[in-house]
């Protein structure tokens, strides 16, 4: 009789715990549990059962995204305000800066016995409208630049490569300095000023300088290996198999101006002379 | 004249209460502590694992076989569990009365009094047993595997005081007395 009435009452207490996970049958016990747990005071804290099952981490990691959105808000209505300051005065200093970028997407594969260790092979060519030079980017960062330009297809030397020289900059602290990649797939950076160090964690950029690529440019971020700088390459976040192939940012040279002949300069001052007279 | 006879060491008090009054005794002493931990305890910054007290109900008041009264008490006690634990409702007292029964059907099959390796090991493997099911039906109820070294720390707190208050929870049933008997 007793072990049949235990029986009964762990098959009734079985379909209670079933029932519930029917919303509707779960609604009618939440206002009891909900002043109960008033009572008790345990709302202000997770319960173990919410601990045990995650659900206090998730929310705690809920709190913390939001006020990160509150934060990146901030920092947004903060930037859009700086950039139409920056736009107004570039409009008043009638500043041209870096030309609107054009590109074309292209798949990229692995090349193994290249003429560089570190290079890629893209399928678009001149005919599809990859210039000599072009600079390819990924979601990271800056890849390479194109070095070998076919019909169809173009060979990209990496960043990573040896003989892969980048002018680059410090986005916080200003310093220029020249990158070329190392074996380890990371940046290493020479021709650094004599003053002044990279700071920690700040933003590698290309300063454009030379002209071969355009002013901007995420390359990565700076790390420290000892007192020496290294740079964490962008690209390395972004391997999709697809680069933006972008036209290279070279300032055009201006055209020759072709001498004055002597005689038609005597015949300018002749004419000068005359109307003076 | 005096029942107990001359120089002989006479019985304590608690060796004289019935079993209703152990029950008692037993369920206020879990909700006591069921109470007490209701509010986060920190040691040195450590957060210390509760016991699970009900389940010491469980297992001791089982000891003496099935009984109405302690289900009744180990349901009530488990509907405050899951209430406190926020906990969907059922899962404590699924668990406080399997234990019960499990507990008993062990001392159906051993008798603890002659067997004391059995009577130490029973208790560690029946509150393990308890935390298991509770950790399953989490599990069920989440959908996912839940965390299991919470449970696993609040087993070690269970079982390490179990053997220090599991007197409390012995309802008195005398040696050769028939399972079932106590309350």
């Amino acid at each position: 009789m007793r072990r049949l009435g235990l029986g009964v009452l762990m098959a009734g207490v079985f379909g209670l715990i079933v029932a519930q996970t029917a919303p509707q049958i779960q609604a009618w016990f939440s206002p009891v549990r909900t002043v109960a747990a008033d009572q008790l005071s345990t709302s202000a804290r997770p319960g173990v059962w919410a601990r045990i099952s995650g659900q206090s981490e998730r929310e705690r990691r809920i709190k913390e995204l939001e006020a990160e959105v509150r934060d990146l808000a901030r920092w947004k209505a903060a930037s859009i305000s700086m950039a139409e300051r920056m736009e107004s005065y570039e409009a008043m200093l009638n500043a041209l800066g870096e030309p609107p970028a054009r590109g074309v997407t292209a798949r990229v594969a692995a090349e193994s016995d290249g003429p560089f260790s570190e290079t890629l092979l893209s399928n678009a060519g001149r005919a599809q409208g990859i210039e000599a030079g072009s600079i390819a980017v990924n979601e990271g960062g800056l890849v390479g630049r194109v070095v070998q330009l076919g019909e169809r297809s173009s060979r990209i030397l990496l960043v990573t490569d040896f003989n892969s020289r980048v002018p680059v900059l410090g986005e916080s602290s200003g310093l220029r300095a020249i990158l070329y990649g190392a074996r380890d797939g990371m940046g290493s950076l020479t021709d650094l000023p004599e003053e002044g160090e990279f700071i920690l964690g700040e933003r590698i950029l290309t300063s454009g300088e030379g002209g071969e690529f355009p002013r901007g440019t995420v390359v990565g971020t700076v790390v420290y290996q000892g007192d020496t700088a290294r740079v964490v390459l962008g690209m390395k976040s972004g391997q999709g198999g697809f680069v933006r192939l972008i036209p290279p940012a070279a300032i055009p040279k201006p055209e020759v101006i072709p001498p004055t002949p002597p005689q038609v300069v005597a015949e300018a001052d002749a004419v000068a002379e005359r109307t003076e007279r | 004249m005096s029942q107990f006879r001359v120089g002989a060491k006479p019985p304590s008090l608690w060796s004289r209460t019935g079993p209703t009054l152990r029950l008692v005794v037993g369920a206020v002493l879990i909700a006591a502590i069921g109470l007490l931990g209701l509010t986060e305890k920190t040691l040195f910054g450590v957060t210390v694992p509760w016991p699970h007290a009900a389940l010491w109900g469980a297992v001791g008041w089982g000891m003496v076989g099935l009984s109405l009264r302690p289900m009744l008490a180990l349901t009530l006690l488990g509907f405050a569990q899951d209430i406190a634990f926020v906990a969907p409702l059922g899962c404590f007292v699924l668990v406080n009365l399997s234990i019960y029964g499990l507990s008993a059907a062990v001392s159906d099959a051993i008798d603890p009094e002659t067997d004391p390796f059995l009577s130490w090991l029973a208790p560690i493997a029946l509150t393990a047993a308890g935390f298991l099911g509770l950790w399953i039906i989490a599990s069920s109820v989440a959908d996912h595997a839940v965390q299991a070294w919470p449970l696993l720390l609040a087993y070690f707190s269970t079982v390490g005081l179990y053997f220090f208050v599991g007197g409390i929870f012995r309802l008195g049933r005398a040696p050769g007395e028939p399972a079932g008997q106590g309350v």
